[in-house]
């Protein structure tokens, strides 16, 4: 992102009411800590204050309307932790016009209103519902293969998507305010999520089988087969368990009991 | 014997995750795979802390932090199992299958423990959260927003701690372990793969796609038949 580009809105006759590139960045990588203080009243109304401030500090010289600023961003607010990156881009659009006096404090009340909700939908839909899964189960899927490069594969993957979009949807805040939505829109989060979570679906079943196979072979002795066996049916009842809501955890001790008992009997 | 040093730095990086996860970037550190994977370098066990991870990242899968509904901790889960089968090994010898699946029995627990923690710091930040709107409306706006980087702490110590206590009970049952009956490890060497499955199985189903089952089980068919041909090909060599 070039220098030009962070100063966002397009300059008046006077420096009054324009962010420095550093103070940009500064509340960008400040906007890391919007959960620090997550509380069931507010929710993120602390983090998104403190991620702002530099900016509210370089904006607002008179301590009077800088107090009003940082107590406009301490009301309530909540949304996906990687979509806030647009809406605290957003919110330096909005202040950057309220401190050149080009609007009113409600417009930035209405966009934080009007967005966080949405933006949370979707950020949960694509990254904590698709994007996260599927990384997990691709890579976990590679363990018995690549061992411990698979956690950094999982590292690579996840935030070769996650810090660059980070990146776009702060930069797009900044730069259109309001419209980032249309923009947000176009990115086409939700079907790339369900090609995501297919992926996530495969990966996982591969593995079961993988695992079973890979362990089923590993066991020394005639009853070697019926491990890999045994594995591939637990697998299979137990999606149809947890189809039918039965707890994770009945259906973890429950299957670890059984093996437990069967190899100590066969062994 | 307690090896002071590892528990000391499983206890830091189970801290450093715990903030990862909830307060600071979210960069996915904290998953079960890499934290658990993380736990096994620091403490001289790659191999448990991989295996333990891997099973709790298929469990833990499609758990996620919608709105205010907490999920299960499932980083304080992989610290705490994978602090405990590093301990293990470390004082009996070797990592095996065993260990791993007695560490996951003991201490998978600890991701709901963490979901109970997780709300009672949650009325700490609230505390917070009203110390800084005292703050601004007094007019010192720097020590109202710098309220937000204290409600991390917290996070770091407790599940710091909780890690670091895993790693000693890990070393405290070695000798225990390693006078368990062989029948009885040869049955929890069993139990690992048969929890992968389950887990795998339960991944699957938290996937949250269209036809899971269908992507599931196709991708588990290819597997089998592809271990099939190469096993034939084998034969007929």
């Amino acid at each position: 992102m070039s220098t030009d580009a962070l100063r966002t809105v397009p300059l008046d006759s006077s420096r009054t009411g324009v962010l420095s590139a550093k103070v940009v960045w500064r509340v960008f990588f400040r906007s890391f800590l919007l959960q620090a203080s997550w509380n069931p009243q507010g929710m993120q109304n602390l983090g998104l204050a403190y991620a702002v401030y530099p900016a509210l500090e370089e904006l607002y010289p008179d301590v009077d309307r800088r107090a009003a600023a940082v107590r406009r961003h301490l009301t309530f607010f909540n949304t996906h932790p990687y979509l806030a990156a647009a809406m605290v881009g957003g919110v330096l659009f909005h202040e950057q016009r309220i401190a050149r006096g080009q609007e009113g404090p409600e417009p930035v009340a209405n966009f934080k209103a009007a967005l966080m909700g949405p933006l949370a939908a979707l950020g949960d839909g694509f990254f904590w519902l698709s994007l996260k899964p599927a990384a997990g189960a691709l890579c976990a899927g590679l363990v018995p293969v690549l061992h411990a490069w698979a956690a950094v594969i999982f590292l690579a993957v996840y935030n070769a998507v996650h810090l660059p979009l980070r990146v776009r949807f702060y930069w797009l805040g900044l730069r259109l305010g309001d419209r980032v939505v249309d923009a947000l829109a176009k990115q086409d989060l939700p079907r790339r999520g369900a090609k995501l979570r297919a992926l996530g679906a495969a990966s996982a079943g591969a593995l079961a089988a993988w695992l079973a196979i890979v362990f089923g072979r590993n066991e020394t002795g005639p009853w070697a087969p019926a491990l890999a066996a045994g594995c591939l049916v637990l697998g299979g009842v137990s999606y149809w368990l947890v189809a039918k809501r039965a707890t994770s955890y009945a259906l973890l001790y429950f299957a670890a009991l059984i093996a437990a008992v069967t190899g100590a009997l066969l062994g | 014997m307690v090896v002071w040093s590892d528990v000391a730095f499983a206890g830091l990086l189970g801290g450093l995750l715990a903030v990862e996860r909830r307060a600071f970037l979210q960069a996915m550190f904290s998953r079960p795979l890499v934290a658990g994977t993380g736990i096994g370098l620091v403490m001289d066990d790659l191999s448990s802390g991989l295996y333990v991870g891997l099973v709790l990242e298929l469990f833990h899968l499609g758990s996620a932090n919608l709105g205010a509904a907490l999920p299960e901790n499932d980083t304080l889960a992989a610290t705490g199992v994978a602090a405990a089968a590093a301990g293990m090994t470390g004082g009996s010898g070797a990592s095996t299958p065993a260990i791993w699946s007695l560490a996951i029995l003991m201490f998978v627990g600890l991701g709901h423990a963490g979901r109970y923690i997780d709300r009672a710091l949650e009325r700490y930040c609230s505390r917070l959260a009203g110390r800084a709107i005292e703050a601004a409306e007094e007019g010192e706006l720097e020590r109202a927003v710098r309220q937000n980087v204290w409600g991390m702490w917290p996070h770091f110590f407790s599940f710091g701690l909780i890690t670091a206590a895993c790693g000693v009970v890990g070393f405290l049952l070695a000798p225990w372990v390693e006078s368990l009956p062989l029948s009885l490890v040869r049955g929890l060497a069993w139990a690992y793969p048969a929890m992968a499955s389950v887990a795998a199985a339960i991944a699957a189903r938290g996937s949250h796609a269209r036809r899971a089952a269908l992507f599931a089980g196709a991708a588990a068919a290819v597997v089998i038949a592809g271990a099939a041909l190469v096993t034939l090909q084998r034969l007929r060599l």
